[in-house]
């Protein structure tokens, strides 16, 4: 049984998540292969004659991936709560529109043509993966059009096509490709962190964050359309508009993340959940609550993904569904009594 | 005066060559409970639909309040009228408070949050509805008629003259159908509310509505007083059964007469007589 959502209580949750967020990161930013000591990080850069290595491996190596696991992080587990939300499905992910597919499809494409140019800091695979995504979205969202005016179902097997033929085009390009070229994109399909651009990171977050707070501006209507369309329409609320936004927006902040990190599984279909047990449905905490411990969970499967293997690292997105899994299982087992739509 | 719902020439069609509804004119005078019944297929949900703005008229026109339905905006049309649908189980596990405040929504301030007067609504729907008592709990965990009482209580918290429900109590059993009638009957009195409920229940309908719009199948359709609109042979004509009426009090009954109903001969010897007792 739980209290009315406040203003009040919104605030001082957030603000306590994103406390225990920025004690992960901070952790998670001393363990690794090298140990490092604070205390000469502190002593800054140096000159050009004396490198201070602490200082090099903190900011240049490792605080520039654990911020891109934060933001990709939470980009991933606020797409996973609107997709959630607009299909009306607890099983919906970030993914289930095909998101995944169009941005593999991409990445395979700029390996086998081996462009080597970047554009911005980026290398072809970021940006082949971004159009990717975003193509196969607007595709998906067009076929789903063509079935009615936001038909879910019509929708999610628009997803499911769309998903399948381009996987199978993506298998056929794996199978006719030079064996080193299929190791650079089957890295990319499991998703994985590499160390980025303070800029591409700046670009990157300020999309995520512009996007989340936009979603958190309409979650009170994303709170009725959950109870349908007919529902929301009838008590005022404009779902056409709201359903092209959340949409348009989800699928944005999901092919950034796509670009920055290749595809992590897992990460938006637990993170809304685990939430949503704990703290209850409403949107309004839903947003702000998932993507902080999006974030948090992805900087520490990460911080583990290079660290269980070292000096190897492992792709995050292994990390993710071994670690999510079996914590997902226990918060299942332990809240589901609160929770209806699992009877 | 003219009425609060006026419909003129309404005609609707899903499919070119299969009118649903055609040519349809009636009014709902403010404060009346008007109940909509028929054989299914007759267009009583499509009827109500078009009524709602969720479907447009494919000629003909509706106004609410004097004004014609599609100039009103999504959200001013929420705050004149309000729906109730057949009640479901949501997917995600809100609590009844929650849901109920949600009617609230198009109020909201800035930040997206209710303000104290939205939550004094809130609660007087509960109040009314009988369902202050399960406030906190999920939805998913009542029963089918404490559910539809909180869909009710959701309609009553957008504070609309007018309340549409499409066939309320069709999964209820006789008590709760009998609670929600009730209720309904409580909110027009005391509140003065304009409801338009489609019901497959005639007997409900002849004993708390005021008017009935019997929609027949072949589009045809008939509005007014109870007592001028169902009668035996009217109902045998619309929804092709033929019917035993009998009376207690001033209430009328109508008991349908299947070929194989146990006692269908002994009362089809004298059919559509009426029994005082």
């Amino acid at each position: 049984m739980k209290e009315l959502l406040t203003p009040r209580k919104l605030v001082v949750r957030t603000a306590s998540a994103g406390i225990v967020l920025i004690a992960a990161m901070f952790v998670c930013l001393l363990i690794g292969t090298e140990s490092i000591s604070l205390k000469a990080v502190f002593h800054g850069g140096g000159e050009l004659s004396a490198v201070n290595p602490d200082y090099e491996i903190f900011v240049k190596v490792r605080l520039p991936r654990i911020i891109l696991a934060a933001i990709v992080g939470a980009a991933l587990a606020c797409s996973g709560v609107v997709f959630q939300a607009l299909l009306r499905n607890p099983l919906a992910d970030p993914y289930i529109l095909g998101i995944s597919s169009g941005a593999g499809l991409g990445a395979i494409i700029a390996v086998l043509s081996g462009f080597n140019w970047t554009l911005w800091g980026r290398s072809p695979i970021a940006i082949f993966a971004f159009a990717g995504a975003l193509g196969t979205v607007w595709l998906v969202w067009f076929i789903g059009r063509l079935t009615g005016k936001f038909h879910v179902t019509g929708l999610l097997l628009a997803g499911v096509v769309v998903n399948a033929f381009f996987s199978a085009v993506i298998m056929f390009l794996t199978s006719v490709a030079k064996s080193q070229q299929v190791h650079a994109t089957i890295f990319w399909l499991m998703g994985n962190m590499t160390e980025e651009d303070f800029f591409v990171l700046w670009i990157g977050g300020g999309c995520v964050l512009a996007g989340i707070l936009a979603l958190f501006n309409i979650s009170p209507q994303l709170n009725v359309i959950s109870f349908g369309e007919d529902d929301a329409k009838s008590i005022g609320v404009n779902t056409a508009r709201i359903q092209i936004i959340a949409f348009g927006i989800a699928a944005f902040i999901t092919a950034i993340a796509v670009s920055l990190s290749g595809l992590i599984g897992f990460v938006g279909l637990v993170v809304p959940h685990a939430v949503r047990l704990v703290f209850g449905p409403d949107h309004r905490q839903l947003f702000p609550l998932s993507g902080i411990v999006g974030a948090i969970f992805l900087v520490v499967a990460d911080t583990l993904a290079r660290i269980i293997v070292a000096p190897a690292q492992l792709p995050v997105g292994v990390v993710t569904a071994i670690v999510g899994g079996p914590f997902f299982l226990v918060l299942l087992v332990r809240h589901s009594k609160k929770v209806g739509w699992l009877k | 005066m003219s009425g609060i719902i006026e419909v003129e020439n309404l005609s609707f069609s899903y499919a070119p060559l299969s009118t649903v509804l055609k040519n349809i004119s009636f009014e709902v005078m403010s404060g009346t409970f008007l109940a909509v019944a028929g054989p299914n297929g007759a267009g009583k949900s499509t009827l109500l639909n078009l009524l709602c703005g969720m479907l447009v008229p494919k000629s003909g026109t509706i106004r609410i309040d004097a004004v014609a339905i599609e100039s009103y905006k999504t959200d001013d049309l929420a705050k004149k009228v309000a729906v109730v649908r057949q009640e479901s189980v949501p997917v995600f596990g809100f609590s009844v408070i929650e849901m109920v405040l949600m009617a609230r929504t198009p109020h909201f301030g800035q930040l997206g949050f209710e303000s104290k007067a939205d939550r004094e609504i809130a609660n007087e729907a509960l109040e009314a509805t009988d369902t202050a008592q399960f406030a906190l709990r999920p939805l998913g965990s009542l029963s089918s008629g404490e559910r539809q009482r909180v869909f009710i209580a959701r309609a009553l918290a957008q504070n609309t003259a007018i309340l549409l429900l499409d066939e309320p109590t069709s999964f209820l059993d006789l008590k709760h159908q009998v609670g929600i009638y009730d209720l309904l009957k409580a909110t027009q009195l005391e509140k003065g509310k304009t409801i338009v409920a489609v019901t497959h229940d005639i007997n409900l309908a002849a004993q708390y509505a005021d008017e009935v719009l019997l929609l027949g199948a072949d589009s045809s359709y008939n509005i007014g007083k109870i007592e001028d609109i169902l009668f035996p042979e009217q109902i045998e004509k619309v929804f092709g059964i033929r019917t035993f009426a009998g009376s207690v009090g001033q209430e009328k009954f109508f008991l349908p007469l299947g070929k194989l109903a146990k006692d269908s001969r002994q009362i089809n010897s004298k059919p559509n007589s009426s029994q005082q007792k």
